[in-house]
This record gives structure tokens, sequence and C-alpha cells, in this order.
């Protein structure tokens, strides 16, 4: 963990790392691993870094993620206030001249751990292939009443024309809806009061086309025009 | 790092499967005597915890400590965590804790 890189604000501004950070822009083979935006972090359990089993060029890598900041939670037990240095023991891990920040409300604690398994899943599920989403329940952060169904190849959806407004919505501008609510929800962690930027939603949609040209479902035509294999 | 004693996110029906192992479950409070809290797990049901509980008490309490039967903890941890929680949540994290994902915990 590298301390020296630990923003208090980008920290625990919600706290979550996906791979849509990445500077890559083709999804590999699970072999090479993204590199992480200093802005994200990763929630994680001591659990899993207690299995880091990988070294990446940045320090550690989870998931196949290479990881700069993460976010832990747990209970002060002890602090020993030094000259310049502050040493904290959270429960059952130490602290160096991090940023702390106190839990005021206690759904924050299951909300970590359940944004941990969402990153856990989604980065996992990556490597897997872009076409199948994993399905969580409850993983709507916004509103646990709600759950996520992620839906699986989304280019036989499409019925071509529309007669009214409301068949427009119930068609390919619901596809569009329910990808803008995963973005969301994967940068509710950085700009939960200002969404998703439209560069970021060009650059995801980039992404998923280079991944399915890499898997043989799309290929490109004439100037980055893209057709699908199935149709 | 001392990683000897994780404990188990747990919710009623998953005391069980930690008789003798360390848990950690919140419950809403609905009994509370010296030396022992009874309480409704976030799954619904009825869990005895003993120990030295917090006074005052809130409504809901995370207990960390030994699970002693299927209904039943030894405390070690008391922490209040007021009067309004969201027990469905937490119920929901218990069981992916204790399913498929059991890796990143224990």
């Amino acid at each position: 963990m590298q301390t020296n890189e630990f923003h208090g604000n980008a920290v625990f501004s919600g706290g979550g790392f996906m791979p849509s950070q990445a500077t890559q822009t083709v999804p590999d083979r699970p072999s090479s691993s993204y590199k992480s935006d200093a802005r994200c972090s990763m929630p994680l359990t001591v659990k899993q870094l207690k299995d880091l089993s990988r070294v990446g060029e940045s320090g550690i890598s989870i998931d196949g993620v290479d990881v700069n900041n993460i976010v832990l939670v747990g209970m002060v037990s002890k602090i020993d206030n030094a000259v310049s240095d502050c040493t904290f023991r959270v429960d059952i891990y130490m602290f160096f001249g991090v940023a702390f920040r106190p839990v005021t409300d206690f759904n924050e604690i299951a909300k970590h751990f359940i944004e941990g398994i969402y990153v856990h899943l989604y980065n996992t599920n990556l490597r897997g292939g872009m076409t199948t989403q994993p399905e969580v329940a409850n993983s709507n952060f916004g509103n646990p009443t709600k759950s996520y169904g992620y839906q699986t190849n989304l280019t036989n959806q499409f019925s071509g024309q529309y007669n009214t407004v409301e068949e427009q919505i119930r068609g390919v501008s619901s596809k569009v809806l329910q990808y803008l609510r995963r973005l969301a929800c994967l940068y509710v962690f950085n700009a939960s009061e200002t969404g998703v930027p439209s560069d970021v939603v060009v650059r995801e949609l980039n992404k998923s086309l280079q991944f399915l040209v890499s898997e043989g479902l799309v290929y490109t035509t004439i100037d980055d025009h893209y057709k699908f294999t199935d149709a | 790092m001392d990683t000897s004693s994780p404990a188990a996110f747990v919710n009623g029906g998953l005391l069980r499967m930690h008789v003798g192992r360390k848990v950690r479950t919140v419950i809403q409070v609905t009994r509370s005597d010296a030396g022992s809290v009874m309480g409704k797990s976030t799954d619904g049901c009825q869990l005895v915890v003993r120990g030295s509980p917090p006074a005052p008490l809130t409504s809901y309490v995370e207990v960390i400590g030994v699970a002693e039967n299927e209904n039943s903890i030894r405390a070690e941890l008391w922490t209040n965590f007021g009067d309004s929680f969201d027990a469905s949540n937490y119920d929901q994290l218990c069981q992916l804790a204790n399913g498929e994902l059991k890796h990143l915990f224990l």
C-alpha cells in the first residue's frame, strides 16, 4: 500500500476501482493487468490483502488489476501518537500515516464489503468475457431495494424502428439507460454528484467494441464501422 | 499482520455453520439483561448474545465473538450500530460472504 499516494478526498469520496479507469484500451488475456487511475481506490478485505501473490509494476495487483490506493474498514483499537507520525492499529491490520475517516453511518460497513464483492466480480468476470456480465443481487448502491440484472448479448436486443416514444424508451434507450446505470455504479465512487462524463461513456463503449473484435463477435469494415458476426 | 482469527459474517441461519468459531453479526435488540442480550438477527431469528453489553444499547448492535451453538454467541466485542440500520442489506452480505465469495473473507 503506497501511503504517499493516499489522498483523503479521493479515497473517501466513495472508494472503488474499476478497470474502466485503465489506460489500456484493449482488454487483454488474464495474464496482463490494467493500470489503475490514481484517483480511484479499491475496496478490499484484509483476506484479499493477505492472499496477494503477485506484485505488479506499481506494487500490488488484485484480480489482475494494479492497485495504487485501497480502502479498508476496521475498528480502531489502539492509537499511539509520536512527534511526527501517527500509528494506528486498526482491528488486525496496521496503518502508517494514512488518511482516516470515522464511520458515522454503520450501513457503510456492509456497503464497503458489498462494494468489494462487486469490484471483485467485475474484475474477474471481465477476464471471462465482456458479453457475460455478473448478476449481483442488491447491487444498486443508490437504492438497496432494487436489484440489477445485467443482460448478456446486447447485440440481439435491437428490433429496428420504433413507432412510439414508449416503444423507443422500452427498446434501445432502455439498453442505453441500463448501460449508463452500470457505468454510474462504477463511477459512483468518484463522481456521485456529477455523474459519468460523456468521454468516459465513449471510452467504455470503444473498449467494449474492441473486446468484441478480439473475441471475434464483431469486426471492423471501413473507417471504424463495426459489424457483428452473428447477424 | 495477524489474520489468525477472522470473524465470519453470519445471520441467524448461518450461525450453525460456525459453531465454536469467531463470528460477527448485527442484531436488533429485543431484550437486555445483565449478562445477556436477546435480539433478532437480520434474517429474523432469535439469538442470545452473552457477555457485557455497553450501556446504553442502541436498537442495533454488532457483536463479535464465538458461536456457542446455533442461536447463541459469546460476545467479546460490542458496537452500537444506532437505531437505524439496513438489516436486509447486511443479511445479503452475510449470504454472499458465506457462499461462493467466502474466499474473500475467510
